[in-house]
C-alpha cells in the first residue's frame, strides 16, 4: 500500500475549485516531487492530507489511514513544515521546535542540537524577530528532529539561502536514505531534479503528469541543430514529429519528438550530416510546457 | 520623492481600515456621555462622570493609532507600501490624521448631544473639546508607543499601561483633597478635561496642556520613526530561552502562554477596582442620604433593595459580570487569531486533536473570568464586613457574584458556537456582551423598560442578596451556555481550518 493515496479528490472553495478530480499517489520510501503553478492546489492538497480541510468527494487515505477522521493519531507519524511559518511573537525559536516537537510525541534532543548546527540557527530569538528563512528554518528543525515517517514540505525552502538549501538537500538525502518518505512541494526545479525519485505535476488542480524524471524526460522532445551537405528541403518543416523548424540554407534548428527521433535522424543522414548537435530538454523546458496553460 | 507622496493615498487607506473601529467607539461614546449626564444631570454635575469617559477615550485612542500603525508594520502591510510610492513617515501620519479626524468628530457630537440634553453650550464646547484633545493625547502616546517596540501587543501593553498610571495618579490626588498631593492631578491627562472645569466657570486655557501634550508626542514619534528601522522597535527585542520550559508541553501550556498576560493584567485592574468600590461602600449611605434622587437610581439599579449597601453592591456585580463576560469572549476570541495567523494549522499538524485545542482556550476563557468575579464580590464586601464585623458578608456577596457567572458563560457559549461554524461571524458574540453592558450600566439609570433591560443571557438570573436564590434560572443558563459550547464543539470538528 502507499503511503499517500489520493483518488479523484474535489475540493471547491464557494465557486472556486482548487482540486479537480484529483488522482496521484506517493510510495512508502520516496521521495516525491509536487510541482505546478501558483494556485494550483499543492497547498490545497498537502491540507487535505493533514485534515486540515475536507474533501467534497473522492477518498484520500494516508498511511495507512483516513486523514480526516484520524488526523491526531495519524500526525504522530508524520510532520509538517507550511510554506510561510507562522511563529508566535512571544515565543523564542527554540521552545517553537521544543513544543512541536512534544506536540507530535517526542522530540530527538541530540538530533535537534545537530540540526540547529547544521542549518546555523539562534534558537534564542523571539518570534517575530526571525527573518522568512530562519522562520522556515525552524519549523525544518521542529520537523526533522522528530522520528517521523512521513514528511510534508510545502516549499520549505523558498526563503533560504543557496547555502543552507545545500544543507537542506544534504538532511532530505540522508531523511531519504533512512527510508521515509517524503512529499516536496518546490517551485525550484534543481532541487527538484536532485532530491527527488518521482514528480507530480499539478495544473489547475488536476495532475497532468507523474512519474519517474526518466520518464518525463521520454515524453518529450530534443533539440536538434544539424548542418547538411546539401540544402535543407522545406518538406522537413512539416515532417512528422518536426517542431519549430527553422532553416537557413545549409543548416536546420529545429525540436524533435523523441518518438520520432529515429526517422528524422534517417531523413537528415540520406541529405548528408555535417555535423549536428542534440541536446535533451532540460527540466525547465520541461516544466514550463506543463505549466503553459495554453500548451 | 518629497516627505508627504503618498499621504493622500493612504489617508484613504487608513480610514477605511479603521472606519468600523472608530464608528463604534465614537458612536458608543457619544451615546454614553449624555445618557449617563442625562440621568445623573440633578445630582452631580456632569463633569464627574468624566473619569470613565476619559479613560475610554484614552483607551479609543491607544488602540486605533498601534492598529493602523505598528499592527500594519508586524503583519508586513506597511512593507508593501514602502516599496511603492511612499515617504518614510507617511504610514504614522496617515494613522494620526484618521485618529485625530475621530478624535475631533467625538468632540462634536459630544458637545452638541450636551447641548441637546439642555447642558449649557460653554459647558459642553470644553466638555468635548476637552475630550478629543484627551483623546489626541493617547493618540499620541500610543504612537510614541508603536516606535518603541516591535509588536503591537506590547505596544497596547505599553500605552494602557501609561493610560492605567494616570488614572491611578488622578486616584490618588482626588483621594487627597487638598495640598501637595492634590496638585499631582495636574500630571494626569485623564484629568485634564476635568480640570478645565467644564460647567463650572470654564478654565479654557487648561486645555492648551493636552493640545501641548499631543504636538510634543506626535513630533517625537516621528523623531523616534526617524531613528529605527522598518519592522523593528527602537527597545533592542530581549533574547529568550533556547529551550522550553517543562510547562509548555501540550496545549493547555501554550494556551496558558499565550493567555497569561492579558489574564496578569485584567486581574490586577479588577482587583484595584473591587478594593477602590468596596473602600466606597461603607461611606455610600451618607452619601446618598445628602441627594435622594442618586438614591432612587441606584435603588433602581439594585433591584429594589432595602439597604443601600446591597443596591450598591447588586449594581457592582451586575456590571461586573458583564466586564468578566467581556474578558471571556476576549479570552476566547485568541482561537480565532490563532487560525488566522497560521498558528492553528502549525499545532493542528501534530497529535494535537481540534478538540483538545478548542478545550484548551475554553478553559481558560471560561475559568479565569468565573474566579475573578467571585474575587471581585468577596474583595468589594470586605469593607463593609470589616465595618460591621461579619464576615459572613464576604462569602455571600462572593456568592452573589457566582450567581451571576452563568450569564457570561452563555455569552461566550455564543462565541463558541460562531466559531465552530461560521468563524466569520465572531463579532456577534461582541454585540451580545456589548449590549448587555449598556444595558448593566445605563440601562437602568435611563429607566428603560424591564423587558428591554433584561433582554440579555442575565434575565433570568437572580440578583442576591435582595432577590432569593433561584436554583433553576441558574441551572437552566448553565445549561444553554453548556449547549452552546457543545454545539459549537461540533461544528469545531467539522469545519476547515483556514491557514494563511
Ligand atoms: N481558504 C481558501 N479559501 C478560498 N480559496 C482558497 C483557499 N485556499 C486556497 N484557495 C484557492 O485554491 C486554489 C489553490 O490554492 P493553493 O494554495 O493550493 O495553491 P498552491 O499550488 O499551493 O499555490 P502556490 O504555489 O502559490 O503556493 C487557489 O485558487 C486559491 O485561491
Ligand atoms: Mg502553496
Amino acid at each position: 500500500m502507499d503511503a499517500i493515496e489520493l483518488v479523484e479528490v474535489t475540493k471547491r472553495f464557494g465557486a472556486t475549485t482548487a482540486l479537480d478530480q484529483l488522482t496521484m499517489s506517493v510510495a512508502h520510501g520516496e521521495v516525491h516531487g509536487f510541482l505546478g503553478p501558483n494556485g494550483s492546489g499543492k497547498s490545497t492538497t498537502i491540507r487535505l492530507l493533514l485534515g486540515l480541510l475536507r474533501a467534497d468527494s473522492g477518498t484520500v487515505r494516508m498511511l495507512g489511514g483516513d486523514p480526516w477522521g484520524e488526523a491526531p493519531t495519524l500526525h504522530r507519524r508524520l510532520a509538517y513544515v507550511p510554506g510561510d511559518v507562522a511563529l508566535w511573537p512571544g515565543l523564542t525559536g527554540g521552545e517553537v521546535i521544543d513544543l512541536l516537537g512534544r506536540l507530535r510525541g517526542g522530540i530527538d534532543t541530540t538530533r535537534r542540537a545537530q540540526l540547529l548546527e547544521r542549518f546555523d540557527l539562534d534558537p534564542t530569538k523571539k518570534g517575530t524577530t526571525y527573518s522568512k528563512g530562519n522562520r522556515q528554518k525552524v519549523a525544518l528543525v521542529a520537523a526533522l528532529a522528530s522520528d517521523v515517517e512521513l514528511l510534508l514540505l510545502d516549499e520549505p525552502t523558498s526563503g533560504l539561502d543557496p547555502l543552507m538549501e545545500a544543507q537542506f538537500r544534504a538532511v532530505i538525502s540522508g531523511e531519504r536514505d533512512r527510508g521515509r518518505t517524503v512529499l516536496l512541494s518546490s517551485h525550484i526545479l534543481s532541487e527538484v531534479e536532485h532530491l527527488c525519485d518521482r514528480v507530480s505535476i499539478i495544473r489547475a488542480g488536476q495532475i497532468v503528469e507523474s512519474g519517474t524524471l526518466a520518464e518525463l524526460r521520454h515524453l518529450t522532445r530534443t533539440s536538434v541543430v544539424a548542418e547538411l551537405a546539401a540544402p535543407v528541403p522545406e518538406a522537413l518543416a512539416s515532417a512528422p514529429g518536426v517542431h519549430d523548424a527553422q532553416i537557413e540554407g545549409h543548416r536546420l534548428t529545429c525540436q524533435v519528438d523523441d518518438t520520432e527521433l529515429g526517422p528524422v535522424m534517417s531523413r537528415l543522414s540520406a541529405l548528408g550530416i555535417r555535423a549536428i548537435t542534440s541536446t535533451p530538454p532540460t527540466l525547465e523546458e520541461l516544466f514550463l510546457r506543463h505549466y503553459d496553460e495554453s500548451a | 520623492m518629497n516627505g508627504a507622496t503618498g499621504l493622500g493615498e493612504l489617508v484613504r487607506l487608513a480610514a477605511r481600515r479603521s472606519r468600523w473601529f472608530y464608528l463604534a467607539w465614537v458612536l458608543a461614546l457619544t451615546l454614553v456621555v449624555p445618557a449617563t449626564a442625562a440621568a445623573y444631570e440633578q445630582i452631580i454635575d456632569p463633569a464627574n462622570a468624566d473619569l470613565l469617559i476619559t479613560t475610554m477615550t484614552g483607551i479609543m485612542g491607544v488602540l486605533g493609532i498601534v492598529r493602523s500603525t505598528r499592527a500594519q508594520e508586524e503583519d508586513g502591510r506597511i512593507e508593501l507600501l514602502r516599496s511603492g510610492a511612499v515617504a518614510r513617515h507617511v504610514p504614522l501620519v496617515a494613522g494620526l490624521v484618521v485618529g485625530l479626524a475621530a478624535c475631533a468628530a467625538l468632540g462634536v457630537l459630544v458637545a452638541v448631544a450636551m447641548i441637546v440634553v439642555g447642558a449649557p453650550a460653554a459647558g459642553s464646547v470644553a466638555f468635548g473639546g476637552g475630550l478629543a484633545l484627551v483623546g489626541a493625547t493617547f493618540l499620541g502616546i500610543g504612537a510614541v508607543a508603536a516606535q518603541l517596540t516591535a509588536s503591537a501587543r506590547t505596544a497596547n501593553a505599553l500605552g494602557l499601561w501609561t493610560l492605567a498610571a494616570a488614572y491611578t495618579l488622578r486616584a490618588v490626588a482626588d483621594g487627597s483633597g487638598e495640598g501637595a498631593t492634590a496638585r499631582l492631578a495636574w500630571a494626569s491627562p485623564v484629568q485634564w478635561m476635568a480640570l478645565a472645569r467644564p460647567y463650572a466657570d470654564e478654565r479654557w486655557w487648561v486645555l492648551a496642556l493636552p493640545a501641548a501634550a499631543t504636538l510634543l508626542l506626535v513630533v517625537g514619534a516621528v523623531a523616534l520613526e526617524a531613528g529605527r528601522d522598518h519592522g523593528a522597535g527602537l527597545w533592542a527585542a530581549r533574547r529568550g530561552r533556547a529551550t522550553a520550559p517543562e510547562r509548555l508541553r501540550d496545549a493547555s501550556g501554550l494556551a496558558w502562554r499565550l493567555h497569561r498576560g492579558q489574564v496578569v493584567g485584567w486581574s490586577i485592574g479588577m482587583l484595584l477596582f473591587a478594593l477602590a468600590m468596596g473602600s466606597l461602600s461603607t461611606s455610600f449611605g451618607e452619601m446618598l442620604e445628602e441627594v435622594p434622587q442618586l438614591r432612587i437610581i441606584f435603588e433602581r439599579m439594585g433591584g429594589g433593595a432595602e439597604r443601600l449597601v446591597e443596591a450598591f453592591f447588586v449594581a457592582m456585580l451586575s456590571i461586573v459580570s458583564v466586564v468578566m463576560a467581556v474578558l471571556a469572549v476576549s479570552l476566547f476570541g485568541r482561537l480565532r487569531e490563532q487560525e488566522e495567523r497560521g498558528h492553528a494549522e502549525l499545532v493542528l499538524s501534530t497529535a494535537l486533536s481540534r478538540r483538545r485545542l478548542l478545550g484548551s482556550h475554553l478553559a481558560i476563557a471560561a475559568l479565569v473570568p468565573v474566579l475573578l468575579l467571585a474575587v471581585v464580590g468577596a474583595v468589594l464586601a470586605l469593607n463593609q464586613s470589616r465595618s460591621v464585623g461579619d464576615w459572613s458578608i464576604v462569602a455571600e456577596t462572593a456568592g452573589a457574584a457566582l450567581a451571576l457567572a452563568p450569564g457570561g458563560l452563555v455569552a461566550l457559549g455564543i462565541a463558541v458556537l460562531v466559531h465552530g461554524w461560521a468563524p466569520r461571524l465572531g463579532w456577534v458574540a461582541w454585540v451580545v456582551v456589548g449590549w448587555s453592558l449598556f444595558m448593566a450600566w445605563v440601562g437602568t439609570a435611563l429607566d428603560l423598560p424591564e423587558w428591554l433591560t433584561r433582554l440579555t443571557p442575565w434575565a433570568a438570573l437572580p440578583q442576591l442578596p435582595v432577590e432569593g436564590m433561584d436554583w433553576t434560572a441558574v441551572l437552566v443558563t448553565l445549561a444553554v451556555a453548556v449547549l452552546l459550547v457543545a454545539a459549537g464543539a461540533v461544528g469545531y470538528r467539522r469545519r476547515d481550518i483556514t491557514g494563511l
